[in-house]
């Protein structure tokens, strides 16, 4: 068989998709994917994350699922707080590169994280908050549930607008009486229905999240950090309040139902005021319907954006005024976002990331239906 | 809030795969024409290959003027055989989704990606057997339902997984990454449950018309160009009508109530008030003029007029023809001839999906050693100037090029159009 072939139109469609980008410094190395920096040949000045999806040794099907997840929802979202897709191609023939925008700003956890050089305020968080809820309600309009959303995954373009990353957990919305996986959701920002196993859920699982991530912009650490499922609960149930019967009907029906067997009633408003007042009542307000236990009861994300914090003093502060991380390290941030395997906390990221010593257990997630 | 369309339009099964039948047919024409000169090619700079296929086939020439000289090249298959060869291998694909007890959505999905590839490639560059199998597995993931290869192909009663593996990149390339597809079907239960919702109508119609109505969704629209050319409602609408055609008008006049029937009133002379119009049940109804665009009479008619072409398209094809493509007879007439016909005409550089991935990746390996590539990838940073110009070729050649192709983008979009200009 000769070994140079000249080309199909599609493949030279291919080949002309690819010459579009000269791919730059390596970014981010992981075991999913690499991240390269890369700008346009026509215009030098426009720069891109190109995203190269690794064969993988140990998936033997074929493209891997989350590359699969990936390429099918963010070729179809379109919004201004959700990653770009601006190309696809594929080098080396079988090796598929996701061309992004390039995000050099980080993401918000290290704005979370970095206690000691960025400050924020109720402001601030409203803009991030609004952003995020926008980018979700986008999704759940379109029957897409993200299942993966967290501080790491909202990256921040350079004029400060928030994206939400990452799809390769994402799905369609199950018809009604079809079954999904539990499984997913990296652990602090899983909602109580996936931790008992719930095998039909909706957007509500990302709402809780969403409300995870509020809670950790307001007291920069993550609110409820188990190191292992059963831990996770005991944080809600002691926390938020424990899962029953009556403010949840139907919950013990569940699965993987188990709670510990001291009860703690349900948390009021007035509760997460000392520890979350800073967004004042009316955050606090929004807050607490993010994280209802029972997910028929919790909040929407169309709900939200009606909710009237939003127009509450203080107003959500400019996307250009938001703070931003000093010093850098922001690109490289990105690289590493976009190159981790979805749903999983990186282990050997741990001791640059003031996540310390809790460890994440990687989340079987990958065989799921 | 964007209207349904407007998000419609921003589907890649919009962007990139909605065309007119002339444009349809233009392609179709354009992928037989290029692939004949490519195999025509292809054959005749492969001696021992030509001689093999091309003997039996040698008394019937194509009508290629030129080729007279050089050894005989085959009867090629035109645009039309290869469309209806296209049919039958759709019929086949679903047949097989039926025997693996594939879920609607899959085998829809997998027909649309079927339909969409050989759009642009012909049915003589790439084995439609193996693709139709390709499709399959690939629609299972693109469903989110990712099964293990060898438990699929064992389905089949095959055990050759390198063969489909080899198949997916190809049609995933084909498909031009826009491996999103919208059904009908969803649509369809919603609109019965807007019916159900009507004071006047009868349990047990619309029960049969569901039922009826989701048969030839599964099958109608997957087996002719009807997702090409119509949208997911629009699909629905036109099975709906096939199946009743009662309930399809009632729900379209329902829907589009804003001025009350009589189809010659003029467009542009809508009673604007909105409290003529019963309690709006539509959530997209807004006030006055906005209603009259949306809900109004003309965008009635013409609603209709769409639907009854679409019903036309699926009439053709309705479920009773699965008995056509499998008839021995019909077989017999019209598929084995062009089978055999095919079979002296395919592409021998692209036809064989194992052999051309084996070729694919020494070419890629020769080509890019150096290249940030492969997990046992090593390059360092200092590296990439120089890999890419072995991936994207030879920096200064390039820019020669690259003033001819922004001659031939700059009637397109160039880089403002995330996905290249049209096929």
């Amino acid at each position: 068989m000769a070994v140079t072939m000249t080309l199909d139109p599609i493949e030279q469609l291919n080949e002309d998709e690819k010459r579009k980008y000269i791919k730059g410094k390596k970014l981010g190395e992981g075991t999913y994917a690499n991240v390269y920096l890369g700008h346009s040949r026509q215009d030098p000045s426009q720069l891109v994350a190109i995203k190269k999806i690794k064969v993988q040794q140990q998936y033997q099907d074929g493209m891997a699922p989350d590359a699969v997840r990936e390429l099918k929802y963010l070729r179809e979202l379109h919004h201004p707080n959700i990653i770009s897709l601006l190309s696809v191609f594929s080098s080396k023939d079988q090796n598929l590169n996701l061309v992004l925008e390039y995000l050099p700003l980080g993401d918000l956890e290290m704005l979370i994280r970095d206690v000691d050089r960025v400050r924020y305020g109720a402001g601030d968080i409203k803009a991030w908050m609004g952003m995020l809820t926008r980018a979700v309600w986008f999704c759940h309009d379109n029957f897409v549930l993200h299942r993966d959303i967290k501080p790491n995954n909202l990256l921040i373009a350079a004029d400060g607008e928030v994206k939400l990353a990452d799809f390769g957990l994402a799905r369609s919305f199950a018809d009604p009486g079809r079954r999904m996986t539990a499984n997913v959701i990296t652990r602090w920002y899983r909602p109580p229905e996936l931790l008992f196993g719930a095998r039909h859920y909706g957007g509500a699982a990302d709402i809780w999240s969403v409300g995870m991530v509020f809670a950790e912009l307001i007291i920069r650490a993550p609110f409820l950090a188990g190191n292992t499922e059963v831990e996770q609960i005991s944080l809600i149930c002691k926390h938020i309040g424990t899962p029953t019967e009556d403010n949840w009907p139907g919950v013990t029906r569940l699965r993987e139902y188990t709670v510990p067997s001291e009860v703690v009633p349900v948390w009021g408003k007035e509760a997460y005021m000392g520890r979350f007042g800073a967004v004042g009542a009316d955050g606090v307000d929004l807050l607490v319907r993010t994280v209802a236990l029972d997910p028929k009861k919790r909040i929407t994300a169309r709900e939200m954006l009606e909710h009237r914090w939003w127009r509450t003093d203080p107003k959500p502060t400019r996307k250009e005024d938001l703070p931003r991380k000093s010093g850098g390290g922001a690109e490289e941030k990105m690289g590493a976002d976009l190159k981790r395997r979805n749903g999983i906390l990186e282990d050997e990221a741990n001791n640059s990331n003031s996540r310390g010593a809790k460890v994440a257990r990687k989340l079987d997630f990958g065989q799921g239906k | 809030m964007a209207t349904e369309d407007a998000r419609y339009r921003q589907t890649s099964q919009y962007e990139l795969w909605s065309f007119s039948p002339t444009q349809l047919a233009d392609m179709r024409e354009k992928t037989n024409a290029a692939a004949r000169a490519r195999i025509a090619e292809r054959l005749s700079s492969l001696p021992a290959l030509s001689n093999n296929t091309s003997t039996p086939a040698s008394s019937v020439n194509t009508p290629d003027p030129d080729g007279a000289s050089a050894p005989a090249l085959p009867e090629f298959l035109t645009a039309a055989e290869e469309a209806q060869l296209v049919t039958f291998f759709t019929s086949e694909l679903l047949r097989a989704g039926d025997h693996a007890e594939m879920t609607d959505e899959i085998k829809a999905t997998a027909a649309a990606f079927f339909r969409r590839f050989y759009v642009t490639n012909s049915i003589m560059t790439y084995p439609p057997q193996e693709m139709l199998i390709v499709a399959l597995f690939f629609g299972c993931k693109a469903e989110g339902s990712f099964v293990s290869i060898s438990d699929f192909v064992k389905t089949f009663g095959k055990d050759n997984p390198e063969e489909v593996l080899a198949g997916e990149f190809l049609l995933c390339q084909g498909l031009r990454f826009a491996i999103d597809v919208k059904h009908p079907f969803r649509a369809l239960r919603g609109a019965l449950m807007e019916l159900a919702a009507l004071p006047d109508v009868d349990r047990a119609r619309l029960g049969a018309a569901e039922t009826r109505a989701r048969e030839i969704l599964r099958f109608s629209p997957l087996i002719t160009d009807a997702y090409f050319h119509y949208t997911p409602s629009q699909i629905m609408l036109a099975a709906l009508s096939l199946a009743d055609r009662g309930l399809a008008e009632r729900l379209i006049t329902e829907t589009f109530h804003h001025v009350t029937p009589p189809p010659d009133s003029g467009a542009d002379t809508p009673s604007a008030s909105g409290t003529d119009a019963p309690s709006s049940k539509k959530p997209t109804a807004r006030s006055g003029e906005d209603k009259a665009q949306i809900i109004g009479c003309h965008l009635r008619d013409k609603v209709l007029g769409t639907i009854e072409a679409c019903r036309d398209m699926l009439a053709k094809e309705l479920p009773e023809r699965r008995e056509h493509w499998t008839n021995k007879a019909v077989i017999k007439a019209q598929i084995t001839p062009l089978r055999k016909k095919l079979n002296k005409c395919r592409d021998p550089e692209r036809w064989n999906l194992v052999e051309l991935q084996r070729a694919r990746r020494q070419q890629a390996a020769k080509k890019a050693d150096s290249e940030d590539g492969d997990p046992d990838d090593r390059g360092e940073a200092g590296n990439s100037l120089q890999s890419d110009a072995a991936v994207f070729g030879d920096p200064l050649t390039a820019s020669a090029r690259d003033t001819k192709r922004r001659k031939v983008l700059s009637n397109g979009k160039g880089l403002d159009d995330p996905f290249g200009g049209p096929l």
